[in-house]
């Protein structure tokens, strides 16, 4: 039914005459460092693995190391897990409740009965952050207080894991549910999911939690905290910071941009978008100590302008948008917020001017200085910025982009596209680490899913009539970690099923994925598909952010 | 009660094989005593909740056990612990002169920030039993030979001291979270020169 071919020897464009090196978005100079998740995923287990060689001396190789985690290992994987389990079995009963009493048939514990709840029972994924010395901080799901039991038995398997056996603990996988371990710095961060993302995927969002929590504290706070006392309890610092970690798991299951490392600008005409960063440059130029000016909507980028020789990494972008998305009292009151970007310092807070433009546009501006009594200066570049943006027209320009009015070739892509065969599609231009779907996830069904994973988060097995972005990235996950293993990672991968039909392709330029109808001919997808690339590259100045302007 | 801070303590009881850890902590936790004796392998967690001066505390009770075999893990499971509570049974006088040692590992291993005052707690276990062999003064001797370490005796089975004894470990590891903040001093500024950052890290993914 399914048939993967890898390396396909001739690659698509081969096969049409479209010209090898288009890359549509491709552009020199670029406002974001070009990403690969993988690349993100082999530093993360490379800082584990530091502190584990300070542990031992017979410690293998990073590389070897390296490719043992990839996909392809799997199995050697699996059985090294309960080989160690199996260890543990000797060493440690890892129970929360008492198994003496239990075992008399007596009742059982309170915990244990709460673990049966359903607060905590079927959920989709779980998601636990501790410090090394087991004391809860965050779990997603429930009372992370009465969850203090479960957390001294995942500290006492990553530690037995590491201190006996002198190794770490990576994942545990049983029939249904992974259980994937990051050891970062002082925390322990464990998700246990049902879903169908890989080890890799679920490690990046575990970083990506713990960066959360560095861009509140910044990580010279952490480290110290931790090195003047082990038993601290840092929900104490973080209380309030609970909900940024709890919208950024649902914005990462729903957003294929955190799946790319891309980020989604908001399509404008490009005289628009120059217009909005010439009003930024000229206000903001003779401030100093200005390192960015973000103009953000709705989870998108509209621009940014930045202090020559600084770019800015696409996962401190997300964390931003995440803040912007969490606060609701950025859209009452200018705020002057001290944030930390992990990837672009983690030992310090930038200090942001976050205030929407105005109250009839849903566009907010982050003013980052390394200044920390900047707020009147930046205030008042604000209110000329606003001004400005107001007299050209461009407050309309993004309304109507938000608003995704009809009249835009963006608004509804494949409409517009003329292939009636594809029925979604995903691309990211690799060297600006930006992305472009064709259903462009708008703010009301993000508030729609958050509703629904409030009350829920469970495992669903539905069947949906009309599929959503979500749906369909859901799906493209499987492809996207084939694409990005470690030890084989796969060109082009066409898969047709009764279901749908689905191709991947990764060339040096970008990532494409796109979903077909059932039963499509390879030949006839791949025509489809520079079809569909011709039609990016023509949109590609509205599309994306093609220059990295500086002030 | 919305705005109270939550406290969490991390509790470790110690102390040599079939003195009644477990025996305790289920009295403690869940009101329960059962004669029979079970071998506790590794450690086992519980939690409760206790209020104490109105406020209310998560006990984060790490039961370990007390076989030799098991003593490797101890650096693990000591780590960050906000008290601990050394167990020896009245009627056996080993299970007392082993205090010292499990007190001393405990300090070794945990190495918490200020050892004189670090707060211990002695539970003299199984005063039900009539063979007693430890006398409560010399218990007490030692107790206060080591900085006043308070002294309980209890019996897991007739409940006896056992809530005390827990308020107590609560009210003193809870005495020792100094409300000194970590967290007052402003971090350093970012000092832009320090950081180059390059995008162009080496990678296949560059646009030329």
């Amino acid at each position: 039914m399914a048939s993967t071919s890898k390396d396909v020897p001739t690659s698509p464009s081969g096969h049409d005459n479209t010209d090898d090196d288009l890359e549509p978005g491709a552009s020199y100079d670029s406002i974001l460092n070009p990403t690969d998740s993988f690349e993100e995923f082999a530093t993360e287990m490379n800082t584990s693995l530091e502190r584990s060689r300070d542990l031992t001396k017979k410690s293998s190789t990073i590389s070897e190391i390296q490719s043992e985690i990839g996909e392809c290992s799997k199995e050697l994987k699996e059985t090294k897990s309960s080989d160690n389990l199996q260890n543990k079995d000797e060493a440690i009963s890892a129970s929360t409740s008492n198994s003496n009493l239990d075992e008399n048939g007596e009742d059982t514990d309170n915990e244990d009965d709460y673990l049966k709840s359903p607060e905590l029972v079927n959920k989709e994924k779980h998601v636990f952050i501790l410090s090394s010395a087991g004391k809860p901080i965050y779990s997603r799901y429930g009372n992370e207080d009465k969850l203090a039991g479960v957390c001294g038995v995942i500290q006492a398997l990553v530690s037995v894991v590491e201190e006996q056996n002198r190794d770490i603990l990576r994942s545990i996988i049983t029939k249904d549910c992974k259980a994937v371990f990051l050891v970062k710095g002082p925390l322990i961060l464990v998700a246990v999911s049902k879903s169908n993302e890989s080890e890799t995927q679920l490690v990046l969002q575990l970083t990506y939690a713990f960066n959360q929590i560095v861009s509140v504290l910044t990580l010279t706070q952490l480290n110290r905290i931790f090195e003047q006392r082990r038993n601290y309890d840092l929900r104490r610092l973080l209380s309030g910071a609970e909900r940024l970690i709890d919208n950024l798991l649902i914005f990462m299951e729903k957003d294929p941009a955190f799946l790319l490392g891309a980020v989604r600008c908001l399509p404008l005409p490009e005289k628009v978008r120059e217009n909005i960063t010439n009003a930024i440059i000229s206000t903001c130029h003779k401030i100093r100590d200005l390192v960015f000016a973000i103009l953000i909507a709705g989870n998108q980028l509209i621009t940014l302008v930045r202090m020559k020789k600084y770019t800015l990494h696409p996962s401190d972008i997300h964390l931003l948008f995440n803040l912007v998305r969490s606060s609701e009292s950025f859209k009452t009151a200018e705020s002057w917020t001290p944030i930390c970007l992990p990837k672009f310092d983690a030992t310090g807070f930038l200090h942001g001017h976050v205030s929407y433009i105005s109250e009839d546009c849903q566009a907010c501006l982050l003013l980052l200085t390394v200044q920390r009594d900047a707020f009147y200066p930046l205030s008042q570049a604000k209110h000329t910025i606003s001004d400005k943006l107001r007299r050209s027209n461009c407050l309309t320009a993004i309304n109507d982009a938000l608003n995704r009015s009809k009249d835009l070739p963006t608004t509804n892509p494949l409409k517009h596209i003329g292939i009636p065969e594809i029925r979604h599609f995903m691309y990211k231009c690799k060297s600006t680490a930006q992305l472009f779907t064709s259903d462009p996830i708008c703010l009301d069904r993000l508030q729609d899913y958050r509703q629904r994973h409030k009350e829920g988060g469970d495992v669903v097995k539905k069947k949906v009539e009309k599929l959503s972005d979500i749906d369909y990235v859901r799906n493209y996950r499987e492809f996207c970690s084939k694409m990005h293993c470690a030890c084989s990672p796969a060109k082009l991968i066409f898969r047709s099923n009764s279901l749908d039909t689905v191709l991947a392709w990764i060339t040096n330029g970008f990532e494409l994925y796109v979903t077909f109808d059932p039963l499509m001919e390879k030949d006839q997808a791949i025509r489809a598909v520079d079809r569909l690339l011709r039609w990016i590259k023509n949109e590609e100045k509205r599309i994306f952010i093609m220059n990295a302007p500086t002030f | 009660m919305s705005s109270r801070k939550k406290v969490l303590l991390k509790v470790i009881i110690l102390g040599d094989s079939g003195v009644g850890k477990t025996s305790l902590m289920n009295q403690f936790v869940n009101k329960k005593f059962s004669n029979q004796y079970k071998a506790t392998i590794g450690a086992d967690f519980l939690t409760k909740e206790v209020i104490v001066d109105d406020r209310i505390v998560t006990m984060q009770i790490w039961d370990t056990a007390g076989q030799e075999r098991f003593q490797s893990l101890g650096v693990a499971f000591y780590r960050g612990a906000d008290c601990c509570v050394l167990v020896f049974d009245v009627t056996a006088p080993n299970t007392f002169k082993s205090l010292e040692s499990w007190r001393d590992e405990f300090l070794i291993q945990a190495s918490p920030r200020d050892p004189d005052n670090f707060p211990f707690v002695i539970l003299g276990n199984k005063v039900d039993l009539d063979n007693r062999a430890v006398s409560a003064k010399r218990a007490q001797q030692w107790c206060q030979s080591k900085n006043d370490i308070p002294y309980f005796e209890t019996s897991a089975k007739e409940a006896v001291n056992v809530e005390l004894a827990f308020q107590t470990i609560a009210r003193n590891a809870l005495a020792q979270e100094t409300e000194a903040e970590l967290y007052n001093e402003f971090p350093d500024q970012i000092k832009l020169n320090a950081n180059d950052n390059n995008r162009n890290r080496d990678g296949d993914n560059c646009a030329c």
